[in-house]
């Protein structure tokens, strides 16, 4: 967890950075002068933000003797894995979405993630998508009255 | 007294309004049953779901979901030795080894008992502390206020991690995600990259579901050898005292059942503290006062006692800072106020004044799901112990379809869908890396408020600190909020020049 402090510590200050000199000057006016800035609180939160990165690089910076050698990541490449699979399932439904239809996208989603988990059993992978859908129109066009799209 | 007993009318005499908190407390039930899927999970993607209910029986049911879910971890606790939410960490010390004794039977029953009981105790608690307290809340000024929304995001910051800094990063980032949209004062947007969506600033529903329910389905992904494996291990045992609670352990729990309750009861009340610290200080203590401590982690009926009445116990009273001071001291609590403010009650002091029928109803609810939890607990035991047999490969892409389904109902638009999927990224790593995201969420949540009681404060002290020593809560306050960061400081310092013990077993994060 150490290294990982002071990679995630280098990020948030560079972020802060980035925030305080570029993106808050940029993304909001000064406002009027006798009232208090719109930037205020933003650059407040930014200014604690960076320092504690600075502190939380600074303090992991050394290894403590008994954390020398024996650190473990602290995502696991299966972790990893299973956020990459994800994503792609979820890019690919944001097009189904936009282009075909977001009933398409609905079972792309339940039979895209089944595959990446491991099922293989066809009919679950046909079935449950459907059963799934079916159920969520039941329960809000029929039984709550409302559309969902 | 008579606003309850209408409240109780409203709930008992509306089937809709029952069947709603009755389904809230089985759907939580079983969330909370399934390791990985938790009240947090269960209350965020269910909000959608409530946008067509009347106002009682959508937050009884969303109220439902916690505390069902708050019990219903006890399960895979105890018969898989891993907690449905690392609240349950210590009920699986003692349940799964009377599971593997072939005493499951005995030990849902008794984990289900202690926690309907708990629940029950701190919800009374909750009705009798919250509106008293709200009376003083009404003297507070924004000076005050101001002070001590900076005191409880330090405070939880501190407390719901493993690290003071990356605590008060969670929170500061919390606040700083909460300024993106029109400045109230000045109309002024910010961080709005021209985008029209953002204007109103971030709905917390779909960051609250992708940091929450997605997030987490995205690591249990990740992990489902582990959690797949336990089942093989389980048996039953044939004897009939070993399915049923004896009076005798009757008599040695319910003092067990009492200690947990207040102490789940006075940590709900702390912002920050969460139900893990409830049900592992009343383990602890519990097993301090036993005749016989060594033989908890054995299979000692006390030791479920102890876990779930004081997890249960942690839900309603966590409530009381939301109710009383409109300051949401929990991850449930920051999520619950997106639902109140849905259904026309604002949390905080003044709702007692305006609404006082509405908060009577969910009162009445919360009554009520803790006889439905009871009944439904009861009866469907074997039915539940049987749902969590079902992989968790079934079970993600149903929830991560329902968490669609939910972010995009808030807006009815795929904008809301990108939001979740962005914080489902911050989630993860939060997640991952030790931030709390707990904090973070509670962050966003009081930060509008936080932001405007801090512009009423510099206009009423006029511009000059020095005029603080005329609020003297303000400063009592300020006070301990350094005094709470030197503390927990001079820990972290401490704690880092000792060498480390192995770490139990259990889910990573710590749920506030």
């Amino acid at each position: 967890m150490r290294r990982a402090n002071v990679v995630s510590g280098a990020l948030l200050g560079l972020f802060g950075l980035a925030m305080l000199f570029f993106v808050i000057p940029w993304q909001i006016e000064a406002g009027p002068a006798d009232m208090m800035s719109p930037r205020l609180v933003p650059t407040i939160m930014m200014v604690v933000v960076t320092a504690l990165a600075v502190l939380l690089v600074v303090t992991n910076l050394r290894p403590r003797s008994e954390e020398a050698g024996d650190e473990a990541p602290p995502i696991s490449p299966a972790e990893l894995a299973a956020l990459v699979k994800v994503g792609a399932i979820f890019a690919l439904c944001l097009v189904l979405y936009a282009w075909v239809s977001p009933l398409a996208a609905g079972l792309a989603l339940v039979a895209g993630t089944l595959l990446a988990l491991g099922e293989r059993r066809p009919l679950v992978i046909v079935l449950m998508p459907s059963a799934l859908l079916l159920a969520l129109w039941l329960l809000f066009y029929k039984v709550l009255g409302t559309a969902i799209v | 007294m008579h606003y309850l007993l209408v409240g109780f009318e409203d709930v008992l005499l509306d089937p809709a309004t029952l069947f709603w908190v009755a389904f809230g407390v089985t759907l939580g039930y079983i969330l909370g049953a399934l390791p990985g899927l938790g009240k947090a999970t269960g209350v965020a993607v269910s909000i959608p779901l409530t946008f067509y209910l009347g106002p009682a029986a959508a937050l009884g049911m969303l109220i439902g979901i916690a505390k069902g879910s708050a019990a219903g971890s006890a399960v895979s606790a105890i018969l898989l030795n891993t907690p449905g939410e690392p609240s349950s960490a210590p009920t699986a010390l003692d349940g799964y080894p009377l599971a593997r004794q072939g005493k499951a039977q005995k030990a849902l029953k008794m984990g289900l008992f202690a926690s309907v009981i708990g629940d029950f105790a701190s919800t009374v608690i909750l009705i009798g502390l919250a509106a008293p307290l709200a009376q003083y809340a009404l003297l507070i000024g924004p000076v005050e206020l101001c002070a001590i929304l900076l005191f409880s995001l330090t405070f939880i910051g501190g407390l719901s991690g493993r690290s003071l800094i990356k605590g008060l990063i969670a929170g500061a980032l919390g606040v700083f995600f909460a300024t993106i949209g029109l400045e109230t004062e000045t109309f002024i947007p910010r961080m709005t990259f021209g985008l029209l969506e953002l204007d109103d600033g971030i709905a917390l529903v779909p960051m609250a579901i992708g940091m929450l329910a997605v997030a987490e389905m995205i690591v249990q992904a990740g992990n489902l050898r582990t959690l797949d494996g336990e089942m093989e291990k389980l048996t039953d045992g044939g004897a009939r005292e070993d399915h049923f609670v004896t009076a005798a352990e009757w008599r040695r729990c319910l003092p067990v059942i009492a200690r947990g309750t207040f102490i789940g009861s006075i940590v709900g009340i702390l912002p920050g503290l969460g139900a893990s610290v409830g049900s592992f200080l009343s383990y602890g203590a519990t097993q301090k006062a036993s005749k016989t401590p060594e033989k908890f982690g054995t299979g000692m009926i006390e030791g479920v006692a102890a876990a779930e009445s004081a997890d249960n116990a942690v839900v309603p009273s966590s409530l009381i800072p939301l109710f009383a001071l409109g300051i949401p001291g929990s991850v449930i609590a920051a999520i619950l106020i997106a639902a109140f403010i849905l259904h026309g009650l604002t949390p905080g002091p003044l709702m007692f004044q305006q609404q006082p029928r509405l908060v009577a109803d969910v009162y009445a609810a919360m009554l009520c799901a803790s006889a439905i939890l009871l009944v439904i607990g009861y009866s469907g035991q074997r039915l539940f112990a049987r749902i969590i047999k079902v992989p968790l490969r079934l079970i993600i892409p149903g929830v991560l379809l329902l968490c669609c389904v939910g972010a995009y109902m808030e807006t009815n638009s795929v904008f809301s869908i990108y939001v979740m999927l962005f914080f489902t990224l911050v989630g993860f790593f939060s997640r991952k890396l030790d931030f709390s995201f707990v904090t973070f969420l509670i962050g966003f949540v009081i930060g509008p408020n936080l932001e405007l009681t801090f512009r009423q404060s510099i206009q009423l002290l006029d511009h000059d600190a020095a005029n603080l020593i005329h609020h003297p809560i303000a400063l009592l306050f300020i006070g301990l909020t350094v005094a709470t960061v030197a503390w927990l400081a001079l820990g972290s310092y401490r704690a880092a020049r000792k060498p480390r013990r192995p770490r139990p077993r259990g889910k990573e994060t710590i749920e506030v």
